[in-house]
């Protein structure tokens, strides 16, 4: 029996909403950011940029693509499924609903591609759409795999696109 | 971040300096986790990862790699080049304790109107010199003499047919 139901094949396709991040871009997440990819570009830094092309410090270019996160005052899944021994960690993306039946299966990040158009400047706001673009199974040695694709456009807040990215996700079924 | 190289000073199999990020140890791992507050248990608790996931240890995260492949090739562009597009697949994993070897080689060339259009081949090699992550990256370089590539990008009518595409795509 499929586990790509109807009801799953109902999501792909169908963009999500803009949604904004909850933050914009802070010069201290920046540095998080650049410090935890071992990137200490100077372009990165507070006061950084000012002469330049891009108008003022600047985000790694990939920056933007984790930048929606739960905002305060929605459900917290971690403390929900603190007790749970099967619960992964993996905290599903604001803006694109479950896939029915599949968001329990274990998860690994099969690849990306992203498209790039400027950087996000410090105090910038962001904005997300995201879609399932496809869904389906795939029998490899390691068993049955779900292989789900979601494309997504990240602009600012002004409509300006910052870069598209096209993810792909393999949820192991056996 | 380095002077930009010049499209007209680039031949196909030419070879970027590497880029070398390790050994990555768990302390890596957790400190990438934080900053993009993704909770995956894979990559920092080991019990969960070895014994519920099967794996054979922590894994190093793919969205760390990418950074690595995106940094490699955003140095070399320089501040008036451009990395247009790059494609990833995690085809083998890298496990904590790793050291890795980000590599890219220029795969071939095309003119557009306003600057050059640069195709190549990446990945991510271990020390043991086996290959996690191929990829391949559109990079965009100013001729010599001319200005630097338009900032924000603009993917002209010209830049879109030049034939230079990634190669492969993502794992599907």
């Amino acid at each position: 029996m499929t586990l790509v139901t109807d009801a799953v094949r109902a999501l792909v396709g169908v963009w999500s909403e803009a949604e904004p991040a909850c933050d914009p871009v802070e010069q201290g997440a920046v540095r998080r950011f650049a410090q935890a990819i071992m990137d200490d570009d100077s372009a990165y830094a507070p006061g950084a940029g000012g002469g330049t092309r891009h108008g003022g410090p600047i985000a790694p270019p990939l920056f933007p693509n984790h930048m929606l996160r739960r905002p305060l005052g929605t459900a917290d899944v971690v403390q929900q499924r603190a007790n749970d021994p099967d619960f992964d960690g993996v905290v599903p993306a604001a803006g694109l609903p479950p896939l029915p039946g599949l968001q329990h299966l274990p998860v690994l990040n099969g690849g990306s591609e992203f498209e790039f158009f400027r950087h996000a400047r410090h105090g910038e706001q962001v904005e997300f759409r995201q879609r399932y673009a496809q869904v389906h199974e795939k029998i490899s040695d390691k068993g049955t795999l779900i292989v789900v694709v979601i494309e997504g456009e990240i602009r600012s807040r002004d409509g300006g696109l910052l870069l598209r990215s096209r993810r792909t996700l393999l949820r192991r079924a056996a | 971040m380095s002077q930009t190289p010049l499209f007209d000073d680039v031949r196909a199999g030419m070879v970027l300096a590497p880029l070398h990020k390790g050994p990555l140890t768990t302390m890596h791992l957790m400190r990438w986790s934080a900053a993009m507050e993704n909770w995956h248990r894979i990559h920092y608790d080991r019990s969960f990862a070895v014994e519920h996931d099967r794996l054979p240890d922590l894994l190093v995260n793919g969205s760390l790699k990418q950074q690595f492949i995106v940094q490699l090739l955003k140095d070399w562009a320089g501040p008036d080049g451009w990395v247009w597009k790059v494609s990833v697949q995690f085809r083998a994993m890298n496990l904590v304790g790793e050291t890795l070897r980000i590599w890219a080689r220029v795969r071939d060339t095309r003119e557009a109107q306003a600057f050059g259009l640069v195709g190549l081949e990446l990945g991510i090699l271990n020390a043991h010199g086996q290959e996690s992550t191929p990829g391949s990256a559109v990079v965009a370089l100013p001729y010599r003499g001319g200005p630097p590539v338009p900032y924000p990008f603009v993917a002209t009518e010209d830049v879109l047919l030049s034939g230079l595409h990634l190669q492969g795509g993502t794992r599907a």
